[in-house]
């Protein structure tokens, strides 16, 4: 596909070339044809820094090109704009300061009418889009933020009135077996009925009665039972705080499957800690703006991060004052008592971080991999051969060369790395 | 092998008393009373069987309920725009000055959490005081000024600004006086901030006096040689020195700087070279520098005078008018001996005195003139700017102040209410400026009568330099925004005296680029830069001159007589008093530290309190006990303060130290901590004297002292060694147990094999003085809990590092080693002292690791004794166990528990805890761990760079920051390790070496250079 769009490319360039050579000799007619102006717009590079509503690293043509009438001006800045620049024109001096002195590429090759087409596509454009906002105003209305009770007080309020309601049930059945009993005791011929009524009852638990007297089979469901709720009971302690499989919802649906998989972007670019310090640390901002200025900038997710940042992104601005962090959920959490490095294992262990952390370039939301455990870690540190190779550190340890000599496995554990005060201090 | 000296940490271990003995029989201050429970009423108590079940049946419930709680859910809140420097998890390090110091500020994620000694320091290499370790934890104070106060109300800076502008213009114009009272200004910077103050106002004054002067000194040197300034001390110069009550490796002028001197002439090194300085002492009260000297003399204040004339006859022969021989016998022959040592070590002498003095100051100067000392052990040229102010300039200031002619007053660094001698005097005079502003970081005594307070940065929070020594530029970086709503006092004097420099940062760059840098080589931006990373620029020093005395003495000998006269206290229940400053709390001004006040005063081992130290003569003849309350009454005020027993206190004089008593200025100080003893000075002759007589009477109160002086003791086991230079030169593994009398002990343990690493740790008794920065070093790398005073009663304190102090009788060269003898002894006050800093001692057959039911303390394949908080349950047999009695449980959840006047239950202060370190929870034990979070540290990054890990890339906090170089840590399996080498000296020996428990430190012999003829 990128080849075919590439051949294409050259090939309406070349056209385009071509025509402008032909029409360059006709005439200099200054309506444009928004078609061509659209192909040209997108061939010659342009969309590279403009945009027709936003600004990117130029300024939203859309309205800036509504309100610059002077087509005249508009062509000889495109064909050098450092030219108006240098010769003082108000109109430019301004624009280049206002956009951070970036210097807008010359395109002689364009001719007037070039640029003319483009104008009218782009005023044509800019009107589209402006009708369409208009359209889509009145039904778009402010969605209003979710802020009633939580499911929690919901459902706790429910369990309560259900509650409530059982034993108000239960104690009208008491009441009115009470009163029941109450009137039979008055009436006393009545107790012969009731007698004999329990008898036909009792009749009719009969089996259960003679089930419940065999004690061999009574011992063995109990004797079952005990041993069920007891591996429960086990495995359920065994699994107390291990939070395997923990997937809480982020503040931003950040996708790693994205930018990891398809994307194929290095862990430590935005895990930067992870070479060199204890924590892998979550990128701070500013290392999401390296790309998302441009990339995506439509998205509400990435207004997520514009906003935490108070950054505009029509006037490129800042605000600190509007600046909030975002508050992630940590997925990951070790007990406080237990100190990791990650440089310890990214850096000079050379583990993978995919081997703690999982298929992370699959995730679209990441949940907790491994049971991070003690056991699990110790494992770990029993079976996996020191990464030494041309490490000094290890080279020249003797310890090092008495266990290879002895023929064992030169492992962490083997170093001491299974020793409580290694993690615990 | 033993030696049969008797060593004691205080009087009640050395009698024996049944308190003592009963304390000691249970490890811990309150035993649990179980044997109350298991017997008599305890059994036969009733609990109704419907009671009992309701309280099981709520606790199930509430259990069960409790352990439905979701597991909370914890944020991970990164950095908007992270900066560039900082990585979270890895420390950066700043560097900075602290009182003329390099030194390195480690932050942690934008924190400041640790100051550490820059290793290139030329006053103490690395070291640092208690204060400075201590000093990161002010910064965080929820007692500080959060911002500008105008008549009491918190305003605005502009506000503020706009008000102390107009009034001053107002004083400007009406030519009335301002004054600016500060205390000793030793950075160039400000110094020229206040100077172009003083331009723009031409009435204003600077006036520097010090709580605790030196004027004396200064005065003395002006008188006798024409330069008003304070001498650098060159310790290390000096084979022979004699103190005359100055407490130079503690309090007196720069500590730290000459402790490193002074044990560079005493520490193994030097010992190997058969060479050791002699120090001899001449005290009141017991001081740190007293403990270190090889032989100490009591000596009353009202004789220190008369000693120092003798000691200027016997040196130079003549005869000064007046005198005489002193009361004690000893003394006068040490004073003549002394005399015979100092001029056979002429040109390497140092004779100094810690009076203030003049008079005496000039006969010192005499004594030192005439030894040759100027020039080689005191320098003029290079002269120290660490103290230089002047007492009778703040007299005048107070004297024009009550006549009316001072209108403005603005206080920088000082709280003369607190601690000027006459605080009537004082609070009258103020009560007359009618403009008081004071940049007081916390609302002290005088901000407290000010009319205005503009709250002044913390030093981590400023920028700044430092001139500790002429020659000497460090400078001052901040390595955190401001914490409150602060301002720089110097920035706040550029604005006022609408300077047009604005910011102090562009005042500070300005005077480096133009004065300073040039002194160094450096120059511009890049000079800048270089300058913040190595932290100073050293000139080049000028020569020392050597010094002629030429002024008449006899009018100096008739005021010192005169003078001495009159502090010899007559009469019954007349006492003469000393006042000095305690190594931890000095002037007071830190006073609001916890960490400080609980670190023990390193002779009495006393905490979070203040008293009258007196002999045991003096305290048999009054009847008293240690802990009564006694009223002091000198210099027209009294104060009342439990009397402590204090061994080597000479006979018929009291010991108060100043800096207690704070009345305002923080939580810690406002919960009521000692007296104040700064009204007890007197003015005479024209500076602020420490000495008087006072008249004392008891109150029938009683006090306990929070005192760890007994507090984990060895049942009378020896485990100091001591042997005087002589013997050493003829054997140098005199007393150190391997000359011949060493046994080996079979073992009941097999081995453990320590493949890769052993640390291991050396400590020189002969060079640790005691003065317990490492203490305090540990509290900050560590995360040691403050328990407050109660708690130390009870003898929980935490602190992982000790410093064991223990007192030894000498006489007639013999010493004593029965307890019978001591009464037999005429001078119960002739005592010598040994410091032996106690940690846990990574035994490799530890009796702790054998006790424990759950293997929470288990040894690792690298010599050390680990300790896993997670899997303690706190049956605390491991303390038990513990000969060395350095386990610490936690009786409560201190660093979070509103109870405890805690610094960690503030706001802020959590702020300073070292992430790498967890605190400990309630029920849990706790121990030295040999800073394994350095060690791992170390490691790691060893591992990083692909390298073996080198000797001194991990240094433990106790050893950083000691002065004189007592600790030392390293890798045992490495023969080439400092600590190996250390170890290998004949002096050294193990601690209960007997119980073969194999202790991973090995202590060296402590060396005494007492000369045989007078020992």
């Amino acid at each position: 596909m990128r080849s075919i769009s590439l051949i294409f490319k050259q090939f309406s360039r070349s056209v385009l070339l071509l025509a402008c050579f032909t029409v360059w000799g006709i005439s200099a007619k200054a309506q444009g044809d928004a078609a061509k102006g659209e192909a040209t717009f997108k061939s010659a590079g342009c969309t590279g820094c403009h945009k027709i509503d936003t600004r990117m690293t130029g300024p939203a043509l859309g309205p800036t090109l509504a309100s610059e009438t002077d087509d005249k001006w508009i062509a000889s800045w495109v064909h050098d704009s450092q030219a108006l620049v240098k010769a003082g024109d108000k109109k430019a001096v301004k624009i280049f300061t206002d956009f951070g002195q970036s210097v807008m590429p010359s395109f002689p090759s364009l001719s007037d009418g070039d640029v003319a087409d483009i104008v009218a596509y782009v005023r044509a454009d800019w009107k589209k889009i402006q009708d369409d906002k208009a359209k889509a105003a009145p039904a778009g209305g402010a969605v209003a933020e979710d802020k009633g009770p939580s499911d929690l007080v919901v459902y706790a309020l429910i369990g309560v009135i259900v509650i409530a309601l059982i034993i108000i049930l239960v104690l009208n059945r008491v009441t009115a077996t009470l009163e029941r009993l109450l009137g039979s005791k008055r009436l006393l011929p009545e107790e012969a009925v009731v007698a004999e009524g329990a008898a036909v009852e009792a009749d009719k638990y009969a089996l259960v009665k003679r089930i419940l007297k065999n004690k061999k089979l009574v011992f063995f469901i109990i004797f079952c039972g005990t041993i069920a709720m007891g591996s429960w009971t086990w495995v359920a302690l065994w699994n107390t705080n291990v939070h395997q499989g923990y997937q809480p919802v982020q503040p931003i649906k950040f996708p790693h499957d994205l930018h990891a998989g398809v994307m194929q972007i290095q862990c430590q670019y935005c895990h930067s800690g992870a070479f060199k310090s204890k924590n892998a640390s979550i990128p701070s901002l500013n290392v999401c703006m390296n790309c998302h200025k441009v990339v995506k900038t439509e998205s509400p997710e990435i207004h997520k991060i514009y906003d935490a940042l108070g950054y505009d992104p029509a006037t490129q601005k800042y605000d600190s004052l509007k600046a909030r962090p975002i508050q992630w959920i940590r997925i990951h959490n070790l007990p406080d008592f237990a100190y990791f490095n990650h440089s310890q294992h990214v850096k000079v262990g050379g583990i993978k971080c995919q081997q703690c952390h999982g298929p992370v370039e699959t995730m679209k939301e990441v949940y907790q991999y491994s049971p991070l455990t003690m056991k699990w870690c110790i494992q770990c540190h029993k079976r996996t051969d020191i990464n030494m190779k041309g490490n000094a550190y290890y080279e020249n340890m003797i310890a090092v060369h008495d266990l290879i000599k002895k023929g064992v496995k030169v492992t962490p554990a083997q170093l001491g790395g299974i020793e409580c005060g290694k993690c615990h201090y | 092998m033993d030696s049969n000296k008797k060593y004691w940490k205080g009087l009640e271990e050395l009698n024996n008393t049944p308190e003592f003995v009963e304390k000691n029989k249970h490890e811990f201050g309150e035993p649990i009373p179980i044997e109350d429970v298991l017997s008599g009423e305890g059994l036969l108590g009733k609990t109704p069987r419907r009671d009992f079940l309701k309280a099981v049946g709520f606790g199930v419930g509430a259990v069960t309920l409790a352990a439905c709680q979701k597991v909370p859910v914890h944020k991970s809140i990164p950095y908007l725009i992270k900066p560039e420097e900082v990585t979270p998890g890895v420390a950066n390090y700043y560097s900075s000055t602290y009182e003329g110091h390099a030194i390195l500020v480690k932050t942690r994620e934008g924190r400041p959490i640790k100051v550490e000694g820059n290793p290139n320091d030329l006053l103490a290499k690395g070291g640092l005081s208690a204060q400075a370790q201590s000093s990161v934890l002010d910064l965080y104070d929820v007692s500080r000024v959060q911002a500008p106060l105008l008549n009491g109300e918190g305003k605005e800076w502009s506000d503020l600004d706009d008000y102390v502008k107009l009034e001053l213009a107002k004083i400007k114009d009406s030519g009335k006086k301002i004054t600016i009272v500060s205390s000793t200004i030793s950075s160039p910077s400000t110094l020229a901030v206040i100077a172009d103050f003083i331009t723009e106002y031409p009435t204003a004054k600077h006036v520097m006096y010090d709580a605790v002067s030196y004027t004396g000194i200064i005065q003395a040197n002006q008188n006798s040689f024409g330069k008003a300034v304070l001498p650098h001390y060159n310790f290390d110069k000096a084979d022979v020195i004699v103190s005359f009550g100055a407490d130079f490796l503690g309090t007196w002028i720069s500590g730290e700087e000459f402790t490193r001197q002074y044990v560079s002439n005493r520490n193994n090194k030097s010992l190997q070279a058969k060479k050791m300085s002699r120090h001899i002492q001449f005290e009141t009260g017991m001081s740190l520098t007293g403990t270190n000297a090889d032989n100490r003399y009591p000596l009353k204040p009202s004789e220190e005078g008369v000693a120092l004339i003798n000691l200027y006859n016997a040196i130079t022969g003549t005869t000064l008018p007046g005198s005489k021989k002193l009361a004690d016998n000893a003394t006068n022959n040490a004073i003549t001996l002394a005399a015979k040592e100092l001029v056979a070590a002429k040109g390497k002498a140092l004779v100094v005195a810690g009076s203030n003095d003049v008079a005496t100051q000039v006969l010192v100067n005499a004594i030192n003139a005439a030894l040759g000392s100027y020039g080689t052990t005191i320098d003029l040229d290079n002269n120290s700017n660490q103290y230089k102010g002047n007492d009778a300039d703040l007299a005048e200031f107070i004297n024009e102040a009550k006549s009316g002619a001072v209108a403005a007053v603005i206080f920088l660094d000082a709280n003369p209410v607190y601690d000027y001698y006459n605080t009537k005097e004082i609070t009258e005079a103020l009560s007359k400026v009618p403009l008081k502003v004071t940049f007081a970081a916390s609302l002290d005594e005088t901000a407290a009568l000010s009319t205005a307070v503009a709250p002044n940065h913390h030093y981590l929070e400023s920028w700044g330099d430092d001139s500790a020594i002429a020659g000497y530029h460090t400078v001052l970086q901040p390595t955190i925004n401001p914490v409150y709503n602060t301002r720089q006092a110097e920035e706040s004097l550029l604005i006022w005296s609408n300077n047009a420099v604005k910011t102090y940062y562009d005042y500070v760059r300005n005077n480096w680029d133009k004065n300073i840098l040039a002194l160094g080589g450096l120059s511009g931006q890049k000079g800048w830069e270089t300058l913040l990373q190595t932290g100073f620029v050293k000139a080049a020093a000028k020569p020392a001159g050597s010094y002629a005395f030429s002024r008449d003495l006899n009018a100096v000998a008739q005021t010192i007589l005169t003078q001495s006269a009159a502090l010899v206290a007559s009469g019954d229940k007349a006492y003469e008093l000393h006042l000095y400053q305690s190594s931890a709390i000095r002037d007071g001004k830190h006073a609001n530290n916890p960490w400080l006040q609980e670190l023990p005063d390193p002779v009495s081992k006393v905490t979070w309190d203040n008293f009258a130290a007196m002999s045991l003569t003096d305290l048999k003849k009054l009847n008293l006990q240690e802990g009564d309350v006694i009223t002091i009454d000198a210099n027209g005020t009294s104060i009342a303060l439990p009397v402590l027993l204090q061994p080597g206190q000479a006979e018929g004089t009291i010991s108060v130290a100043v800096g207690y008593g704070r009345v305002k200025g923080g939580a810690v100080i406002e919960s009521g901590i000692g007296k104040n003893a700064f009204p007890l000075h007197s003015f005479r002759n024209g500076t602020v004297q420490t000495n008087a007589v006072a008249k004392i009477s008891p109150t029938g109160d009683q006090i306990i002292l929070a005192q760890t002086q007994t507090h984990h003791s060895y049942e009378g086991r020896s485990v100091i060694r001591e042997a005087s230079f002589t013997e050493y030169k003829k054997n140098p593994y005199k007393n150190s147990g391997k000359d011949g009398e060493h046994k080996d002990y079979k073992s009941l343990w097999e081995n453990y094999d320590r493949p890769t690493y052993n640390w291991v740790m050396a400590i020189d008794l002969n060079a640790c003085t005691g003065c317990g920065a490492c203490v305090v070093a540990c509290n900050a790398e560590n995360n040691v809990p403050v328990v407050g005073r109660d708690e130390v009663r009870r003898r929980r304190e935490m602190h992982w590092i000790r410093i064991d102090r223990y007192y030894s009788f000498n006489e007639d060269g013999k010493s004593v080693t029965e307890e019978h003898e001591i009464d037999k002894l005429k001078n119960v006050n002739n005592v010598s002292v040994v410091h032996q800093p106690m940690l846990c001692q990574h035994c490799d057959h530890a009796p702790c690791e054998t006790v424990c039911p759950v293997l929470a303390t288990v040894h690792s394949s690298e010599g050390l004794n680990h300790m896993a908080y997670n899997r303690c349950v706190g049956t605390r047999y491991c303390a038990n166990n513990c000969p060395f009695k350095v386990r610490r449980f936690n009786w409560f959840n201190y660093w979070n528990d509103s109870r405890f006047e805690n610094y960690l239950a503030e706001q802020h202060t959590q702020l300073v805890l070292n992430p790498d370190v967890t605190t400990r929870f309630r029920g849990v034990m706790e121990k030295c761990s040999m800073c394994i979070q350095r060690i791992q540290a170390g490691k790691l990054q060893a591992k990083i760079e692909k390298r073996p890990v080198k000797d001194g890339d991990i240094k433990v906090a106790c050893q950083q920051t000691c002065s004189a170089n007592a600790i030392v840590f390293g890798n045992g399996n490495d023969p080439d390790s400092e600590v190996s080498k250390a170890l290998r000296s004949e002096r050294t020996y193990y601690v209960l070496e007997e119980l073969n428990v194999q202790p991973g430190i090995g202590y060296q012999v402590k060396v005494r250079n007492t000369t045989e003829s007078e020992a």
